[in-house]
């Protein structure tokens, strides 16, 4: 998934979305969770603003910390926070498939 | 420790010290490991550093909507105050380039300046009381503040205005002294000397007023107001920043007018003569008097939807 199509028309590249999803799969630490977004979703998060987003994620109770190994510390995803990666997924999906029923889009395929 | 951990070091300084605490460690090996090792490019120092800027905004309760309605109401007011003492610079300036405009304007076109002055006199005056009323609510506060032992927590940023404070009549004394053997061109750009020392005493005025305003944010972010004092500094502070709004519109009418009906005024040329609107030191008052207004709006803008939230909570 890019974060942008060619045309620009397409932007899922919300840090804090990103983080929760990659963490759905696993805790992470920094460094790995900057290289599986950008692994799957083409985006690269700087050290500043993946810290900013883990900020945010950590205080409003979506993600927690784990123990720190070497001074690389895991976040893993709360209840809290895989509800809401899926009412956020549902959300995306919903308009993903008004934008595909419009194109006449099926299944992902040009109908 | 080494070249590049000292680096690392000084650039977690952008962060406010409670986050360095908390995510400084982690913060520091994701920067080594996303360069391997290597020293970290400007544009990673750069973003970094911006990152630690947006945390101090979140953490002073001037950006997001994490934070409590109360200290995004006090983050309002504060960033309020500091647009304010920016915008009372871009004032002095405007108050200096304006002396005695008058005379130089035709006077079938005096009025409009005239007024459009007079108008910039009166709101900056009602935004000063706003200011100084704002102080006065926060006097019990302060005074509880210190009795508990606070001084301690802000005697740095105290005394460090309080020199700077003691430096600017250090000098500015003896830049009045001098000032009235001089002959009125020698003032004004007639002598280099003076006009160095001026400027020098100037900037050292600037430095005082950003030295004071630091310490004040120090203190009244350690403050705890009641919701009564709270609401009354929030509406102060919307007071200032609508003053700022309206001073900015008048400033902007007497400069459109003074630039078509006597632009001779602008550039101390001769009456009659002709010139541009956009006299450099005008344009950079202008610029910053805009920016502050805009600083000011943005603030009074967090401050009315925290007061929204607090009335719904």
């Amino acid at each position: 998934m890019a974060s942008t199509t060619a045309h620009g028309l397409r932007r899922a590249n919300d840090p804090p979305l990103l983080i929760l999803m990659s963490l759905a799969t696993g805790p992470k630490h920094g460094h790995a969770l900057a290289k599986d977004i950008e692994d799957f979703a083409g985006v690269t998060l700087g050290p500043g603003a993946l810290y900013g987003a883990i900020t945010r994620l950590e205080e409003r109770g979506l993600i927690e910390p784990l123990g720190a190994q070497d001074r690389r510390r895991p976040y893993r995803i709360t209840t809290s926070g895989t509800a809401a990666l899926a009412a956020a997924v549902a959300d995306l999906r919903r308009i993903a498939d008004v934008g595909s029923a419009r194109l006449g889009f099926a299944g992902g395929q040009l109908a | 420790m080494t070249a590049r951990r000292r680096g690392t070091a000084a650039l977690l300084r952008w962060y406010p010290p409670g986050w360095r605490e908390r995510y400084g460690d982690e913060l520091a090996a994701l920067m080594e490991d996303t360069t391997g090792g290597e020293v970290p490019s400007v544009r990673l120092r750069a973003s970094v550093a911006w990152a630690g800027l947006r945390e101090r905004g979140h953490e002073a309760g001037v950006l997001g909507q994490a934070a409590a309605p109360t200290s995004r109401m006090r983050g309002g007011s504060l960033l309020v105050l500091c647009a304010w003492v920016a915008f009372v610079v871009a004032g002095s300036s405007f108050a200096k380039l304006a002396e005695h405009f008058e005379g130089s304007v035709p006077a079938h076109a005096r009025a409009l300046p005239v007024d459009a002055f007079t108008v910039v006199q009166w709101l900056a005056t009602v935004a000063g009381l706003a200011v100084v009323a704002g102080a006065v609510v926060a006097l019990p506060s302060s005074v509880r503040f210190l009795r508990a032992g606070g001084w301690p927590r802000i005697r740095r940023h105290v005394l460090r205005a309080g020199a700077a404070t003691l430096l600017v009549l250090a000098a500015g004394i003896p830049l009045v002294a001098t000032a009235h053997r001089l002959t009125p061109p020698q003032r004004n750009g007639g002598s280099l000397g003076y006009s160095l020392a001026f400027l020098g005493v100037c900037a050292l005025v600037v430095a005082m007023a950003a030295l004071w305003t630091v310490a004040a944010v120090v203190t009244v972010r350690r403050l705890g107001f009641g919701p009564r004092a709270l609401l009354a500094e929030g509406t102060l502070a919307g007071t200032v920043a609508l003053s700022m709004l309206a001073i900015t519109a008048a400033t902007a009418v007497w400069w459109a007018s003074i630039a078509t009906s006597a632009p001779w005024f602008l550039w101390g040329t001769p009456v009659g003569s002709a010139g541009s609107a956009f006299e450099p030191q005008l344009v950079a008052t202008m610029v910053l008097m805009v920016l502050a207004a805009v600083a000011a709006g943005y603030g009074a803008g967090r401050i009315a939807r925290s007061m929204r939230d607090l009335r719904t909570a």
